[in-house]
């Protein structure tokens, strides 16, 4: 007997949705779940899911894609490229699994939301298999990095860092939470696989396995390669959920969930992924700086995945792209700065060639960042460490839960974006992070941030161990300089230089 | 006399830090002890100069002698230090 063509009958199969008799339709996809827009099922069965692909065809592609990775990386298990990378390297990994393993399985119950809880057919059946692709990243990515855990404890952050209350992981957990764990199906669609994964985690994951590669971590380049091509599938359930809304009137609601969804992952990779790719990674493998991939991927693909949807261009869009330029040197400042509340070594990429680099991709860098390094290197070359570190807090936003940055030195231009709501004061460090608190300010309000809970008295002793403590970094796990200030050394020959000179 | 949290944004600095003061401190003490977050750690110390501090967004500065319990500022209010020309 021939078989079937898949197309010939995958529309007819995954046609599931059917007249409720025994309970209402709202009993069987309660709006709070299911997305509270008063759209009927029929509605939702115009979802047409541009990625048509069948269960068995499924496991097949997936069967392949685990055996690919899993055999590369036991092929090169003793080739010692852990031991032998860069210490950049190493911390970019370190970064990459703390933050994201563990998100991996946050990211299977948002799919699992969608996959019970969507009224589209298309989308429960997108949803069940991009489920199943979330489970398979939380798997890997926890399992990849387990081989490293016996040399070198920070490498257990990769499992650990999700329940702890370290800073970074606090910004992290309050955006997916936002994003995915408290939304219904649709949201979820929208702002997790639309805003988040079309217009960043291509970034994350593709710009990684470019500098894998570079690296000589051919592992670490094929594990993620194999999870973008699951992410590049799934990430496109929103497109057709946003059609179906704007279709039908709702584009002002569809446009307010991208805008959040999208400035909040900004901010994640400003103090992620920015400093990663400017001062991590070793100059010689550099491809482009942050700006100029932030400038391709989200400025010039993202934005016309967004027009092409007919939607608009966030309303923040100009404070956006002069942000690309500027946020990230302050994230990786701040997160070098306070290094023992980083469960990896920061690099700090400050090295004269270095500087070069950076001033000729940002011009003006000298004058504003370079003016606060200079006095941190001075620092370093006088051996006078106690004052290249911190005695206390960043003041972090209400929102991104990220320190409130802006400019240094010449360019001065910090600004606190305060609110005062119910009685508390709030701060933010952009005017589109109050934005987002004043769409909805109960959903937010009642959150303390790391310094809220400082005042609170809920971190003790009230001081750096205190602080460390209450963030479970353990000695052996807080950071410190990547290459243990090995950089610094220029520096020094540079003054003797100008001593004998 | 009691701790009071400010939030202080120091000129030529690039973040907001949290700075314990007390309600008992001059303006000029609260500029001490924002400094000591940010003058000689990213911040170079400007010889000829004192700090003043102003409310964020203010063109005057508070009186240096003015105490932190008179000065109308709110727990955690971000207050300017900057540099001025002795
Ligand atoms: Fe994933
Ligand atoms: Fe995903």
């Amino acid at each position: 007997m021939a078989v079937l063509n898949r197309m010939d009958w995958y529309d007819l199969a995954r046609t599931t949705n059917w007249t409720p008799k025994y309970v209402t339709e709202d009993e069987l996809f309660p709006p709070m779940l299911s997305g509270e827009f008063g759209l009927p099922l029929s509605a939702w069965e115009k979802y047409d899911e541009p990625y048509k692909q069948t269960y068995p065809e499924y496991v097949k592609v997936q069967r392949e894609k685990d055996a690919g990775a899993y055999s590369v990386k036991a092929a090169l298990e003793r080739s010692r490229i852990f031991e032998n990378a860069d210490p950049g390297w190493k911390s970019v990994m370190k970064a990459h699994y703390g933050a994201i393993a563990r998100g991996e399985y946050a990211a299977a119950s948002a799919e699992a939301r969608m996959m019970r809880f969507s009224k589209a057919p298309g989308m429960r059946n997108m949803a069940t298999l991009g489920c199943m692709d979330e489970i398979r990243h939380g798997q890997m990515q926890l399992y990849f990095p387990h081989e490293h855990v016996s040399k070198d404890r920070q490498m257990d952050w990769a499992f650990k860092a999700y329940d702890t209350n370290e800073w970074a992981m606090i910004a992290a957990r309050h955006f997916f939470d936002d994003i995915m764990m408290t939304r219904d199906a649709i949201s979820v669609s929208i702002m997790l696989t639309f805003s988040f994964e079309t217009g960043f985690t291509n970034m994350q994951f593709l710009g990684l396995a470019a500098d894998a590669a570079e690296a000589g971590d051919h592992t670490f380049a094929n594990l993620i390669s194999s999870i973008q091509t699951d992410e590049s599938r799934h990430a496109q359930i929103g497109g057709p959920a946003l059609k179906v809304l704007i279709e039908n009137g709702h584009k002002a609601e569809a446009q307010k969930r991208v805008d959040i969804a999208v400035w909040g992952a900004w901010k994640l990779f400003s103090v992620l992924t920015g400093p990663i790719m400017d001062y991590y990674t070793p100059l010689a493998h550099r491809k482009q700086s942050f700006k100029e991939f932030m400038e391709e991927w989200i400025v010039a693909q993202f934005e016309r995945a967004l027009t092409d949807m007919g939607l608009d261009l966030p309303w923040y869009w100009d404070i956006f792209l002069k942000d690309i330029s500027q946020t990230h040197h302050g994230m990786h400042l701040g997160s070098y700065f306070w290094r023992p509340t980083l469960w990896w070594n920061p690099a700090a990429g400050v090295t004269p060639d270095e500087r070069t680099w950076l001033e000729e991709k940002y011009p003006g860098w000298n004058d504003t960042w370079g003016q606060c390094w200079d006095v941190f290197i001075d620092n370093v070359v006088d051996g006078n460490m106690a004052m290249t570190y911190p005695e206390t807090l960043p003041y972090v936003c209400n929102m991104c839960q990220l320190p409130i940055l802006g400019t240094p030195g010449k360019g001065w231009n910090v600004k606190d974006y305060p609110l005062e709501y119910n009685g508390r004061l709030y701060h933010f460090g952009s005017e589109v992070d109050r934005w987002v608190f004043e769409q909805d300010p109960e959903r937010y309000a009642g959150h303390l941030s790391i310094v809220d809970r400082f005042l609170a008295g809920m971190i003790q002793p009230m001081n750096l161990e205190g602080a460390l403590a209450y963030m479970n970094l353990a000695p052996g796990e807080m950071g410190d300089d990547a290459h243990n200030y090995a950089w610094a050394e220029v520096y020094r020959a540079l003054r003797e230089t100008r001593k004998a000179g | 006399m009691a701790l009071f949290p400010l939030t202080s944004n120091f000129e030529g600095d690039f973040v907001l830090q949290l700075v314990a003061v007390d309600t008992d401190n001059t303006m000029d003490e609260v500029a001490a002890a924002a400094a000591i977050h940010s003058v000689g750690r990213r911040v170079r110390a400007r010889p000829g100069h004192i700090l003043r501090v102003r409310q964020q967004g203010a063109t005057e500065f508070l009186p240096r002698d003015l105490k932190v319990a008179d000065a109308g500022l709110k727990p955690t209010e971000t207050v300017e230090i900057i540099w001025q020309a002795a």
